[in-house]
């Protein structure tokens, strides 16, 4: 009944890319060019929610592990409030610049489930390497909306959301459920001792 | 100096799960979880996708009796497999495996299965040493009956009952509320799926954030209901903030049907689906009994937390539309009741002999002051409406009846976590546990 987790990472990876590729246009040619026509300015915040329905998909798959299905249950609800106050900012529902906070906390919370959740140490494996790695990504990128929050003006904080989840996909790409990382692997993974 | 601690701090966060060790997860057992098989085992495996510590009591046997039918653990080379022999299993009768190991962090895994010899095998929650439910399964399911009367309730009501076009903070509240109770229908959920697990792994605390949850999730009723609801509600979850977000109310039809009929989950993993007496009939009646509660506690608290707080010119006119459809609800919430209750509780004293029966008194003593109150609002408040005047105390009266309407839910979520008394359908019929 369980896809291959490298399957699902994989996906998630594509979608990230291409995620991080919209922000990142964006961020380079301006807002106002970029959103000289509508449909793209709806982009970003609707991959988000349809990050979070197929994160349901997945947390109904992790229940091999408590920890597994609550983790996979906070990234979605985080997926959906960040894609659902970016879509009403976007559609004029909300005006605020401090919305971009929730923004921030839902990378934060997102970042700290990941650590939480994965069990390993950071040499354990390949995967388990990348889930350290994407844990801390996800709180340190945090700042990028909370710095849009507070000062707006300022491009940085796009370009560093975007490159973000570019980054964010390159190492979801290279995900492996067991492989070595450094060329080291744990003897309790299989590692030769 | 500041950067420079900043910095230490850092560094220290990312080094310390350096320190952490490995955490093992189950791969594979023999025989498989609930398998059949045609000859009692000589021995029962488990493979880890690493090395763990087996304690001596890694895995126990257990007949059905009790008896402990394990022998000594022993290991594989590389500590991935853990096995114990079986002696004195015999055909025509199912068995349960408790399985406990340390992963190399200090983690505790642990998990529960069945197999059967020549025989089909029970749910895991059914397994020798499972617990019955606890008052932590009651409130869960209270939780997300509320949580459910807030996502189709007050998002019904707002379809069914308000005009087309209300006063915008009027459409706001609904909205939050509608999300609010998709939320927490897909927490509550969560929560309930993890505690009935718990109840049949007989394990708390830390050892329940690593315990297998997967032999529920896939082979009981209850898990399977789990699964399904809980993407249907994440979508419902989607598409009503998407409603909200884009101003496109029509969105909140979709959101509204998906819930009414992920609600019939419930009634296909609880006793009107799995005890021997069951029928399509006892499924329809109960999802009728779920969805007009969930409609009736739905509309009592959109009048007093969304239309009476927030809109003078709209109470007339939601009041008596409400009271319109809350006959209906009512009429058909204790027919279906009446039915479901005569199926489980076919003789009269079973009312008073058993506590199922008494826990279904303590619900209709409920219904019956709810009923009381919204006869009230009925034939008193109703008229004066009518007749164009402003009746003083109704918001706080409102207030109490959503109050009472909850208490209901309470009881119902005793009742259905509850086992009914077993119903005689002939020499080879046995009661079920509900929500297997």
């Amino acid at each position: 009944m369980l896809p291959r987790a490298e399957t699902a990472h994989w996906l998630f990876a594509a979608g990230f890319l291409f995620f991080g590729l919209v922000v990142l246009a964006e961020a380079i040619v301006g807002q106002a060019v970029f959103r000289t026509r509508t449909w793209r300015a709806y982009l970003w915040p609707s991959l988000a929610l349809l990050a979070g329905a197929w994160l349901w998909l997945i947390a109904i798959f992790s229940t091999f592990s408590t920890l597994h299905l609550v983790a996979h249950s906070i990234w979605a609800q985080a997926a959906t409030a960040a894609g659902a106050v970016e879509l009403a900012r976007v559609r004029g529902r909300l005006h605020s610049q401090y919305w971009s906070l929730v923004t921030a906390g839902a990378l934060l919370i997102s970042g700290g489930s990941f650590l939480v959740h994965e069990q390993n140490g950071w040499l354990f494996a390949r995967s388990a390497f990348l889930h350290h790695l994407i844990g801390w990504t996800l709180v340190v990128a945090s700042v990028f909306p909370l710095g849009a929050a507070l000062r707006p003006r300022r491009a940085v904080w796009l370009y560093g959301f975007a490159l973000t989840w570019v980054a964010m996909a390159a190492m979801l790409f290279a995900d492996r459920d067991v492989a070595s990382i450094f060329g080291h692997l744990s003897e309790l993974a299989g590692g030769k001792p | 100096m500041r950067r420079g601690v900043f910095a230490a701090v850092i560094l220290v966060a990312l080094v310390l799960p350096v320190a952490a060790s490995a955490h093992a997860t189950l791969k594979e057992v023999h025989p498989g979880e609930q398998d059949r098989v045609d000859a009692p085992p000589s021995e029962v495996s488990l493979r880890f996708d690493q090395s763990v510590e087996a304690p001596p009591n890694a895995i126990v046997v257990l007949a059905p009796d009790g008896r402990t039918l394990s022998g000594p653990v022993s290991q594989s080379r590389r500590g991935t497999v853990v096995r114990v022999p079986v002696h004195g299993a015999v055909g025509g009768q199912a068995y349960t495996v408790r399985w406990r190991v340390v992963s190399a962090d200090g983690h505790v895994a642990t998990g529960v299965f069945t197999f059967g010899v020549d025989v089909a095998a029970p749910p895991p929650t059914e397994a020798v040493g499972a617990s019955g439910m606890t008052w932590r399964d009651d409130v869960a399911r209270w939780a997300l009956f509320a949580s459910l009367a807030l996502m189709i309730g007050v998002v019904g009501i707002r379809l069914l009952v308000l005009p087309r076009a209300v006063d915008p903070l009027v459409e706001r509240r609904v909205y939050l509320l509608g999300t609010l109770g998709a939320v927490l229908a897909l927490n509550a959920g969560i929560a309930g799926f993890v505690i009935r697990s718990a109840n049949a792994l007989q394990v708390s605390g830390a050892d329940l954030l690593y315990a297998d949850l997967s032999p529920f999730a896939e082979s009981t009723r209850f898990g399977t209901a789990f699964l399904v609801t809980t993407f249907g509600f994440g979508l419902c979850l989607t598409i009503l903030v998407v409603a909200w977000a884009l101003d496109l109310p029509m969105l909140r039809w979709p959101a509204f049907v998906l819930g009414l009929v992920l609600v019939w989950g419930y009634p296909l993993s609880g006793h009107q689906a799995t005890e021997p007496n069951s029928t399509v009939l006892t499924e329809l009646a109960d999802w009728v009994h779920l969805v007009c509660a969930m409609l009736w506690v739905g509309g009592v608290l959109t009048l007093a937390v969304v239309v009476w707080p927030l809109s003078g010119d709209l109470r007339r006119v939601a009041f008596l539309r409400f009271s319109r459809i809350a006959v209906a609800l009512i009429a058909l919430l204790l027919a279906a009741g009446t039915f479901v209750s005569i199926e489980r509780l076919p003789e009269l004293d079973d009312l008073w002999d058993t506590s199922y029966g008494r826990t279904l008194l303590v619900k209709i003593a409920l219904v019956l002051v709810a009923l009381a109150w919204g006869g009230f609002h009925h034939t008193v408040v109703r008229p004066r409406l009518e007749r164009g005047e402003s009746p003083p105390g109704v918001g706080r009266s409102l207030l109490g009846e959503s109050v009472v309407a909850l208490a209901v839910l309470f009881a119902a979520a005793v009742l259905v976590n509850g086992a009914p008394p077993p119903v005689d359908t002939g020499p080879t019929s046995a009661a079920s546990t509900p929500g297997r």
